[in-house]
């Protein structure tokens, strides 16, 4: 192309007869230019690997900082503006913003042309003021010029409350059954905090133990009657048997439940015997129960120890706990709970279906132009937008097969569903049905990688085809059929869209796995680290409150999925390790 | 597959103004023929690639293929045990019995053909897993179980196979480990662990050294007595040394064939002359 121009030039002279041997010549000049080498192609591969290298660093560092630092406990500040009020908070971040036209209007004139030569920019700082229950507010921009001094008093107190979210003031006196003490000892209230707390976790034991199991007996009993009816009929006489069963074992339930109930009682007063009084910035001050607070500090004077030892208190509360306040505070341990069911589950349900299909196509199909097209259509659903599976299995998992599975098995629960509604299963289904083409496509390239010399050997010594794909192929392929399921692991580990429809929920109240037989539920609806991080981001009454657990819940997800997928890369390792050593 | 009368087909010398009819040099064998090919002609698609094979195998001996690359050896070993079954679009034609039996045909049982032929072939190919494993294959496949019973045909096969000592310690180690050399023999040990009767061999020294190549010559000499073997070569000497009988092939047809001896040094045909000397090939 290069040399055209010449070439056509020396046609035109009617130099024809010299011509191959210019373009010989001119050919070799120019084998030695930047094109020819390619050095420009090169630079634009190693700098499209940069940018990608450089927008996933930093979005994983982004990640991290935010996440491994959102427990780190902060200083508080006392904050007096030039109008005499009095803030007090836990400086979040500070920023330049654009003051409004009548804002500036309203300032000091010194202040406002200091605004101004500074381009019309003013620095605000993010407080987080807490007291939601005194103030209805939770945080406060507090402006750089409003600010008259900044105080770091060591006696400003910040709670985390079961309730109401975070507290900042000062601790004014404790009442315990009756013995007030005025600024009692760090020691005295932990003491006492301690106390109150087990007593608490016992009343919710008791509520959750054997409370929780008198419910589900009473159910258990209202469910047999209108099985009885279902089978034998209304006022049948194993209806009425059932009946009267129900109504004896009620009686003794509805004793022991009151006994129950007493003791629930009697243990919440005990619980609610120790009372603190705090009061807020501006003096207001009032009485909590001291089991209502989660956890306590004074900011301004701790020691590093005590900090670090805060922090991880705050690290084990988010992993082991569940949430509270509208998810915006607490832990996540039924949302990682439920990602990892629901992905070990779809893996479960994926693995089977896939490798099959893919053994079918590589290995039985006859080769062609059907299969080629079903082939084609495998990869095309992996474009399919995840929400349209969700909708499906909605439609069908749920409504059409687990209505049927209702109507079969548990029509005495009816109408309320059990099967007939998003759930677990369902989940995992329509999960194992957006990866299913992942796991064919990387199967069926495992199979084809099976040297034929290996199948020659194994059929020469008179195995069946089945049994080469059993004892030969499959055992080879099993490292790349491994890279397909962590693939679809961690695709269907991070997604979100379906899971809205078909089972994922705010708030479960149940774990999917427990003690209540048959100890795996497979048809509850689940949390999911996902969708918590939409929730708590997105659906919150605050968005600053969740901005620290998104970024939180994020870093657990990515570390959920990194265990998940370490564990799978392990296991096909160990695979691997048996076809090393291959040499000739 | 299928045995199909092609239309198109081509008579021998009908296309290739060359073609010498085939030299029978007289073969016999004390116990008589294993394998007898009668006009066996192959197609790959619409390629043909034999074209009117006949010969007999002799029972209890070593006859071995020779002739240029792409002549049809390897396609001709691997129709006795329908190795190339896996090749789509394949047709034959003619007529192979192995002792007085059809190989092909919609009626015969292709893995019980294949349980009495074992295959060598031109690379080893263990496979990955343990030595005992590997040799047992065929025992296994069998649904054998009994450990007793595989472990005596284990060490059997091996000792067969002239690798016992060598592996004797390490039997539960990855067969991946072995030498190429040890690899072959295994394979070997392999390929008569089912106890066959045609040991049927592609090249089985060509990935080796010259010493290891010494040892699995030694190996097929013992394995004569037991064994009917086809062994294909591309080594004059190897086909001299081992075998008694020789077929020499070119252009998918069986241009001479008859005693090693005989193809060697007296050969018929200009064709097998100019190959085993050397001047062509
Ligand atoms: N799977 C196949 N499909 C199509 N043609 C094939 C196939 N296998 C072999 N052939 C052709 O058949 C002819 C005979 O091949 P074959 O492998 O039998 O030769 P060979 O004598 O074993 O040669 P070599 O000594 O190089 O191994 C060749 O022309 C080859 O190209
Ligand atoms: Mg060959």
């Amino acid at each position: 192309m290069v040399d055209m121009a010449q070439t056509s030039d020396e046609y035109m002279d009617g130099a024809k007869d010299k011509a191959p041997a210019s373009r010989f010549s001119m050919a070799r000049t120019k084998g030695s230019d930047l094109t020819a080498r390619g050095e420009p192609m090169v630079w634009a591969m190693g700098g499209s690997l940069a940018f990608g290298l450089l927008m996933i660093s930093g979005f994983l560092a982004l990640i991290f900082w935010n996440g491994f630092t959102a427990f780190w406990p902060k200083p508080l500040e006392i904050v007096t503006t030039v109008s005499g009020r009095t803030i007090a908070g836990e400086p979040l971040r500070t920023e330049s913003y654009h003051p409004g036209a009548e804002i500036l209007a309203a300032l000091e004139p010194s202040v406002r042309d200091a605004i101004i030569d500074n381009g019309g920019f003013a620095d605000r700082t993010l407080y987080r003021i807490g007291n939601y229950d005194f103030y209805g507010n939770d945080f406060e921009w507090v402006s750089a010029y409003e600010v008259k001094s900044v105080a770091t008093p060591k006696d400003l107190m910040l709670v985390e409350r079961q309730e109401w979210g975070v507290f900042i003031g000062t601790l004014i006196s404790m009442d315990a059954d009756g013995q007030v003490s005025n600024r009692p000892t760090l020691d005295a209230l932990n003491a006492a905090h301690e106390r109150t707390r087990a007593l608490r976790e016992a009343r919710i034991a008791i509520e959750k133990g054997p409370v929780g199991d008198i419910n589900h007996e009473i159910n258990e009993l209202r469910l047999s009657i209108r099985r009885a009816e279902i089978k034998y009929g209304t006022d049948s006489p194993e209806m009425i048997a059932a009946q009267e069963h129900a109504a004896s074992e009620t009686v003794r339930l509805t004793k022991e439940f009151d006994k129950l109930s007493a003791q629930v009682l009697a243990a919440r007063a005990a619980e609610q015997s120790v009372t603190v009084k705090v009061a807020d910035i501006g003096g207001d001050a009032r009485d909590f129960p001291l089991a209502n607070f989660v956890l306590y500090y004074f900011a301004n004077d701790l020691s590093l120890a005590a900090k670090v030892q805060i922090y991880l208190e705050r690290w084990w509360e988010f992993l082991s706990a569940e949430p509270r306040e509208a998810n915006t505070e607490g832990g996540v341990w039924p949302a990682i709970f439920g990602t990892f069911v629901m992905t070990v589950v779809m893996a479960l349900l994926v693995a089977p279906f896939g490798i099959m299909a893919a053994l079918y196509l590589r290995e039985y199909a006859r080769q062609g132009r059907i299969v080629s097209l079903v082939r084609i259509c495998v990869n095309n659903l992996a474009g399919v937008p995840s929400i349209v599976y969700g909708v499906f299995g909605l439609g069908f998992f749920a409504y059409v097969l687990g209505g049927s599975i209702d109507a079969m098995f548990y029509p005495e629960h009816l109408p309320a569903p059990t099967f007939g509604t998003g759930g677990l299963l369902w989940a995992a289904l329509t999960l194992a049905l957006l990866t299913v083409p992942v796991v064919i496509v990387a199967t069926e390239e495992a199979l084809a990688s099976v040297p034929r010399s290996m199948r020659e050997g194994s059929l020469a010594c008179g195995a069946s085809k089945w049994q080469t794909i059993r004892w030969i192929v499959l055992p080879r392929a099993m490292p790349g059929i491994m890279t397909g399921l962590i693939l679809a692991m961690a695709r269907g580990a991070g997604e979100v869209a379906p899971l809205m429809i078909v089972g994922v929920v705010k708030l479960a109240p149940e774990l999917p796995i427990d003690a209540i037989f048959p100890f795996v539920h497979l048809e509850r609806s689940f949390m999911h680290l996902g969708f918590h991080i939409y929730d708590v981001g997105f659906q919150s009454r605050n968005s600053e409150a969740g901005r620290s657990m998104v970024f939180v819940t994020a870093l657990v997800l990515l570390a959920l999925v990194l265990v998940l997928n370490t564990v799978s890369i392990i296991v096909r390792n160990r695979l691997k390790r048996r076809f090393a050593g291959d040499k000739f | 597959m299928a045995i199909a009368a092609r239309k198109d087909e081509l008579r021998p010398g009908a296309a290739d103004a060359h073609y010498d009819p085939t030299v029978y040099h007289p073969v016999t064998s004390p116990q008589g023929t294993e394998i007898s090919i009668r006009d066996f002609k192959l197609w790959y698609g619409s390629a043909q690639a034999l074209y009117g094979v006949s010969m007999e195998i002799q029972k209890g001996m070593v006859t071995s293929l020779i002739g240029p690359s792409g002549c049809g050896k390897s396609t001709l070993l691997r129709s006795l045990n329908r190795m190339n079954d896996l090749i789509d679009n394949l047709t034959v034609s003619g007529d192979v019995r192995l002792s007085g039996q059809p190989i092909f045909g919609p009626q015969v049982d292709v893995i019980a053909l294949r349980k009495r032929m074992g295959m060598v072939f031109q690379k080893p190919n263990p496979f990955p897993m343990t030595i005992a494993e590997n040799v047992t294959y065929p025992l296994k496949v069998d649904g054998v179980t009994n450990k007793k019973l595989l472990a005596e045909a284990c060490e059997s096969a091996l000792k067969g196979a002239a690798l016992w000592e060598e592996v004797k310690d390490r039997l539960q180690e990855s067969a991946l480990g072995l030498s190429g050399g040890q690899q072959q023999r295994l394979c070997i040990a392999r390929a008569i662990a089912g106890n066959p009767e045609v040991l049927l061999m592609d090249e089985p020294c060509s990935a080796l050294d010259p010493i290891a190549t010494m040892r699995i010559e030694q190996l097929i000499e013992e394995l004569k007595s037991s064994y009917t073997i086809v062994i294909v070569t591309h080594n004059m000497q190897q086909a001299a040394r081992v075998s008694d009988n020789t077929a020499f092939m070119y252009l998918g047809r069986l241009i001479e064939y008859g005693e090693t001896k005989n193809v060697f040094t007296r050969p018929t045909s200009k064709r097998t002359e100019e190959y085993v000397t050397g001047r062509f090939g």
